[in-house]
């Protein structure tokens, strides 16, 4: 039906909503990092063109930060990917249960990633919490975790994937369900076993669903902020200071609105050259 | 060998399902048990590990009672509040527009489409700073406005009300037309109440969207008065480090509100999350 005036008027709010609060922000991101504060109060900024990026580059915290935000993306992308993908298969099984097992499953994508960090803070505590002396009923010595600079960050790695494996899990069962029975049993019939099911029809039917899992968990992990803010506050020894965490304190606690711009600019740049990898080697193969 | 495969093929899924179960399920369970304990019993049954410490008796509810007279009684009450404006809004808004793209053309229709899911593909941190510059300059930082409004237009929930309406003949529209009704009382007495599924798909959406939100109740609301629960969460970790008993309970509340509502409503749950993954 065509109606434009009344499609303008019902869609109003909604756009407007959108267009204030999401679109222009947006834009504005584009470019706020070429500003810079004057004394005189916020709303007083004048035009530097480069030289934001001039000094977060000549900042020895900014690259220590980009190097644990890598190692960080590098060790938890996978790692959430092919758990997620073990998961959705196992519970794609018809064992007596699984309805049930699935529904648990599903809770701690249900909670929030500041949820999982006070939970697994507290079971994670090196004097007092329940890991450690599950740990030392099997006779490992208590783990510092959390407090320690070597394991620290896997404990991050550990804590944002008991959250997101569940999430992520979710979308591979989705596109699980989107491949035909039939495939299966042409593979039976032929006397194809479990790895080579998995390898030759399951997992090239997930592509499109692989590289969108694989795109936006790397977009979420790359920005990846409550943990670091919550738990550890970059530490110990910075060796958790992602830079999504280095941008809220730039922001927020130094009150240096500049710094924080750029380095986010910088962030998103960096993600998008990650995802347009992701996205040529995961498409690439046929 | 056949045989002793497919004997063993369950053993070991259920091996692995289980044990994963178990990671799942033990940090809730500790922290309920934990909450529910007197102070000096928290921790008394972890080191060493004995299955008491699962079960809490003696059994007592003064965590959750002194919780509720500090400050995290208050952002519960603000925590619900801005949710239920949040869904309100949202619900009318979304699925206008929902409708506005399933069932009429208009000009620049495909642009403010595209427009729509854009916005829903843009991580919240990479706006967070410039949304924040915008709500101060609006004014309404530290305001309950601040906290519903950026919340209230959401595109996948638009894109999910759109989907729903593709599947309702557009007959209903002509025959209502004919009648003499107008659109939208075509839309408010035909297509919403056709609309119950959805609408419950994207009320949870918003719901979660504001109950686990963090980032921008951190930086857009400084006052405890406004606080969020997920802040508040945060707060009383650092503030009351030793109420063990206490952090347990805020934390429970915290995380136990959205369980509840997302158990009896998976379905619509999973539909919500799997629905931002049809369109990529």
């Amino acid at each position: 039906m065509y109606a434009p005036f009344i499609a303008y008027l019902f869609l109003a709010p909604a756009i407007l909503g959108l267009l204030i609060f999401k679109v222009y922000p947006l834009l504005l991101s584009a470019t706020e990092s070429l500003y810079q504060v004057s004394f005189f109060g916020q709303q007083a900024k004048y035009f530097v063109g480069l030289e934001n990026y001039r000094d977060v580059f000549a900042d020895p915290t900014f690259w220590q930060s980009l190097k644990v935000t890598l190692k960080f993306n590098f060790l938890i992308i996978p790692i959430q990917v092919a758990l997620a993908v073990a998961l959705a298969l196992l519970l794609n099984k018809k064992f007596k249960g699984v309805r049930v097992f699935r529904s648990i499953y599903l809770l701690p994508a249900g909670v929030s990633i500041a949820i999982a960090c006070t939970l697994w803070s507290l079971m994670l505590n090196p004097n007092s919490g329940l890991l450690n002396s599950l740990l030392a009923l099997v006779g490992i010595p208590r783990q510092p975790f959390l407090t320690t600079s070597s394991q620290a960050l896997w404990s991050i790695i550990l804590i944002a994937s008991w959250k997101g494996v569940p999430y992520w899990m979710i979308f591979i069962m989705a596109g699980l369900q989107g491949i035909p029975e039939s495939n299966y049993e042409a593979a039976a019939i032929d006397g194809a076993n479990a790895l080579q099911v998995l390898f030759k029809i399951t997992l090239p039917l997930l592509k499109r669903t692989l590289l969108f899992v694989v795109v936006v968990n790397t977009v979420s992990n790359f920005l990846l902020f409550v943990p670091p803010y919550m738990l550890t506050r970059g530490g110990p020894e910075s060796s958790t200071n992602l830079l999504m965490y280095e941008v809220f304190k730039s922001g927020f606690i130094y009150n240096d609105m500049a710094r924080a711009t750029t380095m986010i600019t910088l962030l998103v740049i960096l993600l998008l050259g990650i995802v347009a990898i992701e996205f040529r080697w995961l498409r690439a193969e046929h | 060998m056949d045989k002793i495969k497919s004997r063993l093929a369950p053993v070991l899924w259920y091996a692995a399902v289980l044990s994963g179960l178990l990671i799942v399920l033990l940090p809730f369970a500790w922290a309920i048990a934990s909450s529910l304990r007197p102070l000096s019993d928290v921790f008394r049954y972890t080191t060493p590990f004995s299955l008491r410490a699962l079960v809490p008796i003696p059994f007592t509810l003064e965590a959750y009672a002194n919780i509720f007279q500090k400050d995290f009684g208050r952002a519960l009450l603000n925590t619900v509040f801005v949710c239920a404006a949040t869904i309100l809004g949202g619900l009318l808004l979304n699925s206008l527009a929902g409708f506005v793209f399933s069932k009429l053309r208009f000009p620049g229709k495909s642009i403010v489409f595209t427009i729509v899911l854009v916005t829903f593909m843009i991580p919240f941190e990479v706006i967070a700073i410039p949304l924040y510059m915008v709500a101060r300059n609006l004014g309404i930082l530290n305001t309950y406005a601040a906290l519903i409004l950026p919340g209230i237009a959401n595109g996948l929930a638009i894109f999910l009300f759109k989907q729903f309406f593709d599947e309702i003949p557009s007959d209903l529209i002509e025959a209502a037309r004919v009648d003499g009704a107008s659109l939208f009382y075509v839309y408010g007495r035909i297509f919403v109440p056709l609309s119950k599924p959805a609408m419950i798909t994207a009320g949870l959406i918003l719901f979660l969207f504001q109950w686990n939100a963090f980032l921008w109740p951190l930086i857009s609301v400084s006052s405890p008065a406004h606080r969020l629960v997920q802040v508040a969460m945060a707060y009383f970790h650092t503030e009351n480090q030793v109420l063990w008993n206490e952090q347990f309970a805020a934390t429970v509340i915290v995380a136990l509100v959205p369980i509840m509502i997302i158990l009896p409503l998976q379905r619509y749950f999973v539909q919500g999350i799997a629905g931002s993954g049809t369109k990529g």
